[in-house]
């Protein structure tokens, strides 16, 4: 199973920005996507998103996990057109502020989700961890954690994936159509799960120390994230977006 | 020799409990040692081993009696830290190990972390990639690699700190027996390159009796017997009363000794064991002896299937391939007839494990079709092939949720659709027969009783087909001789078993057929015997013939034809004694 914010190799621009960069432009396009009220906002940062995906060569990968975002989007949009009482009725029960309030918080949800996916899947983890540390002054057991935390998610998700195969194979019916009855089924799982999730995170640890985790210090990183003339671009395009979704 | 590591009389129990896992521990390691490791399970293997790496007593917590210098520093005194920077430990689970997801990343953490001054940093990481052999890995992702070069990713990423101490914890456990033997490849070049002392704790005696300068047998946590391998393996009955497999061959010496036939330093290796024997038979007599005992009684016989039984399993040009790639399968004919215990052997990536999740129904053929006890996988749900088909996982805690050893042993037979009274009944039947606690949560289990509960709940849903996912690893040779016991004793029940196992040695012992596969493919199937003594196909498949197969083929071409088809330890023995007698 590929992991979406599995790193993907590659030499664009937007890989060879600084990480730390690259986390201020997803910020960035996020609070934009929060503060604006258009349409053509909205859409305008949904393309922006979308259109550095292509550039990095991620698109693919951004489209498959939008699959995914918009059955919950349309949910949400439900949700809004159920409760929005306001306004005149256009069809049933669904009123014209409601479904204007409704697909735009449609569209915010997708924007927001995307564009910090995007920058873990142009940035590797080390990388994003060693540069805040570096220009962030980050503690570097806190950026240790939060990597060590989304490396772990695969791992953890294979493990669910053997556990339930396991089972499936002892004859518990996780093929079922039913969907609560699947899920039923699945918590007695959360047993094992756990077990050998505290063993891992527990031999993790060690391993660490013993690589000396403790002596680290900001200066430790071999590699070096400076900030340069196209990182500091980057960041003013990055307070106009702002602006942008401030005016509009 | 200078000591680096000194261990003297320590004791150490976890936490509160009042069973001690080392009991009384005095060791010296030197420098350049080569030392192996190796004992049953529970004997406190990786507790010694933790003792060594500083992880005793800073990380694991307990009551600790005695001392551990490392290079004249007492583990208990300084930090961890400061251990590590002499002795580098790679652990069990690489997984766990790893802090990065790029090679390259892996390697430069421990680098960094120690200030090793940032210009020689990139020598070093080249260098030691260099040494391990993986070079051309240097910027991959480690979660696309193989066991086998994680593992070597693990041990370059250690060896580039430069320890001068190597402590693993069963680094081939997971690994075929090519890729097994290449990390002790590297392991030796480490320590004869670079003057690394190593110490392993492992349960495959072959590797441990080729590469190790000394061994050393754990039992109940002391320290039952040590020395050079040649010395340590000679005591076999020893060894099998403490529950720790010898070679193949080592135990043909010591028969041809008992019988005065040979002596001196026992055999380790089939080259050994080959100069052995055709340095007591004298070739000339021996070639007339040609007509002599052809075959041998002991010869495992194929199984009487009735002529005219249905086959449970059959495969026909069946295809799988998984849409990210990975073991694809091609063009798998297979049948299997009640009472047959076939071994899958090939190495990791040949498409075994598919072949055995196509045949549970947990992966759907793409083409062609898998015919389960008459049933078509692709046309019926998983659960219910899983009333006819039980498998023994390698990892008995992915299939164990519940909170008693009875609850767990009976849910396969509730899950049957047997009502909760009768499967209790049932299961407190075979729990008795296993001698386990019905009582207990099985997680508060040992890992070899563990593997028992789940063997359990295979026996006690009465399944036509058991499918075995490597069965005996990570259990020592008492426990897998007892799970493969059990194992036969349901195949002349009228079971069908299909056993996916890299170790060579059991697959000869209890399989009356193999199939061999190589890229997801069948390379050829028969008689365990013919197949393992076919040089080319073993080549081909990557597989490594058992010692006793090997020894008996090469004997065959070079002292007498009467070694062909042999294929146990006493039956060589016997076939040399009676040339010698004649002779």
């Amino acid at each position: 199973m590929v992991n979406v914010i599995d790193y993907m190799p590659g030499d664009t621009l937007l890989h060879r920005l600084n990480p730390v960069v690259k986390l201020g432009l997803a910020a960035a396009i996020i609070v934009g996507i929060f503060l604006s009220d258009t349409y053509v906002a909205l859409l305008g940062f949904l393309a922006l998103t979308l259109a550095l995906g292509a550039y990095a060569g991620v698109v693919d990968r951004l489209f498959s996990l939008l699959k995914l975002l918009i059955p919950l989007a349309l949910i949400m949009l439900v949700l809004q057109l159920a409760f929005m009482r306001d306004g005149n009725v256009v069809w049933g029960f669904i009123t014209d502020t409601g479904l204007i309030t409704g697909s735009k918080a449609c569209l915010r949800l997708l924007g927001v989700a995307l564009p910090l996916i995007l920058m873990l899947m142009v940035t590797k983890l080390n990388d994003l961890a060693n540069a805040c540390v570096e220009v962030l002054h980050v503690p570097y057991r806190y950026a240790f954690t939060f990597t060590t935390a989304l490396r772990f998610v695969p791992v953890f998700g294979q493990e669910m994936n053997a556990i339930m195969e396991a089972q499936t194979a002892r004859g518990v019916e996780y093929d079922t159509k039913n969907p609560i009855k699947k899920l039923k089924l699945m918590l007695p799982l959360c047993v094992p799960l756990l077990i050998s999730s505290v063993g891992k995170t527990d031999a993790t640890a060690l391993a660490a120390e013993q690589r000396g985790f403790y002596l680290r210090t900001r200066a430790s990183s071999y590699k070096r994230y400076p900030i340069k003339g196209l990182d500091i671009a980057v960041l003013i395009v990055s307070i106009a977006l702002i602006a942008i979704g401030f005016l509009f | 020799m200078k000591t680096i590591i000194n261990v003297d009389d320590v004791s150490f129990s976890y936490g509160a409990q009042t069973e001690q896992a080392l009991k009384h521990i005095s060791l010296d390691v030197n420098k350049g040692d080569f030392i192996g490791i190796i004992g049953p399970s529970g004997a406190g293997k990786s507790t010694l081993a933790a003792c060594l790496s500083g992880a005793v007593p800073h990380h694991y917590t307990g009551t600790f009696f005695g001392s551990v210098m490392v290079d004249g520093n007492d583990t208990c005194e300084v930090s961890l830290t400061d251990v590590s920077q002499i002795v580098g430990s790679v652990l069990q689970d690489i997984d766990t190990q790893m802090v990065a997801s790029v090679v390259e990343d892996e390697m430069l953490f421990g680098l960094e972390n120690f200030g090793v001054p940032h210009d020689q940093i990139e020598q070093r990481v080249s260098e030691t990639l260099e040494t391990v052999g993986i070079s051309d890995l240097r910027d991959r992702e480690i979660a696309t690699l193989s066991g086998g070069q994680k593992q070597k990713v693990a041990i370059a990423a250690i060896l580039a700190m430069r320890p001068r101490v190597l402590v693993l914890d069963e680094p081939t456990a997971a690994l075929d027996p090519a890729s097994s033997t290449l990390v002790f490849e590297t392991l030796r070049e480490a320590n004869r390159a670079l003057g690394i002392t190593i110490v392993v704790v492992e349960q495959k005696v072959a590797l441990l009796s080729e590469y190790c300068n000394r061994v050393l047998v754990l039992n109940h946590g002391e320290i039952a017997l040590q020395g050079e391998p040649h010395e340590v393996f000679a005591h076999t009955d020893e060894l099998r009363t403490i529950g720790v497999d010898c070679p193949r061959v080592t135990r043909i010496f010591n028969s041809l000794e008992a019988d005065g036939l040979a002596s001196g330093t026992p055999c380790l290796d089939v080259d050994e064991a080959e100069r052995l024997i055709s340095g007591i038979v004298d070739p000339a007599h021996a070639a007339s002896e040609a007509q002599a005992p052809a075959g041998s009684p002991h010869a495992p016989s194929l199984r009487p299937h009735a002529k005219d039984a249905e086959p449970v399993l059959t495969f026909d040009h069946v295809e799988f391939a998984y849409p990210n790639g990975g073991a694809a399968v091609h063009d798998l004919n297979l049948t299997l007839y009640p009472g047959e215990l076939v071994g899958i052997v090939g190495q990791n990536g040949a498409g075994k494990t598919t072949l055995t999740k196509l045949l549970t129904g947990l992966l759907k053929p793409a083409s062609g079709s898998v015919r389960v006890t008459g049933l078509d996988t692709a046309a019926v749900p998983t659960s219910r092939i899983a009333r006819e088909v039980a498998t023994l996982f390698q990892n008995p805690d992915r299939q164990i949720c519940k909170d008693t050893v009875l609850d767990e042993v009976a849910f396969g037979l509730e899950l049957a659709g047997i009502d909760r009274a009768e499967a209790l009944r049932r299961a407190q039947l075979v729990i008795d027969r296993f001698g386990l606690p019905a009582d207990e949560a099985p997680f508060s289990l040992s890992r070899g009783q563990r593997q028992m509960v789940a063997l359990a709940s295979v026996v006690v849903v009465e399944p036509k087909i058991v499918v075995l996912d490597e069965p005996t690893s990570g259990l020592d040779y008492r426990e897998c001789m007892t799970v493969m016991e059990t194992v036969r004793t349901m195949a002349e029940r009228g079971c069908a078993v299909i056993m996916v196992c890299h170790d060579m040695e059991v697959v000869s012992d209890f399989a009356e057929r193999i199939v061999v596969m190589a890229d997801g493919r069948i390379l050829d199937r028969g008689r365990t015997h013919e197949l393992f003594s076919n040089i080319d196909l073993m080549r081909r498949a990557y597989v490594e013939p058992p010692q006793v197969i090997e020894l008996s083929r090469r004997l065959a071409s070079s002292v007498s034809p009467a070694f062909a088809q042999v294929s146990e330890v006493t039956d060589v023995v016997r076939i040399t004694k009676e040339m010698v007698r004649r002779g």
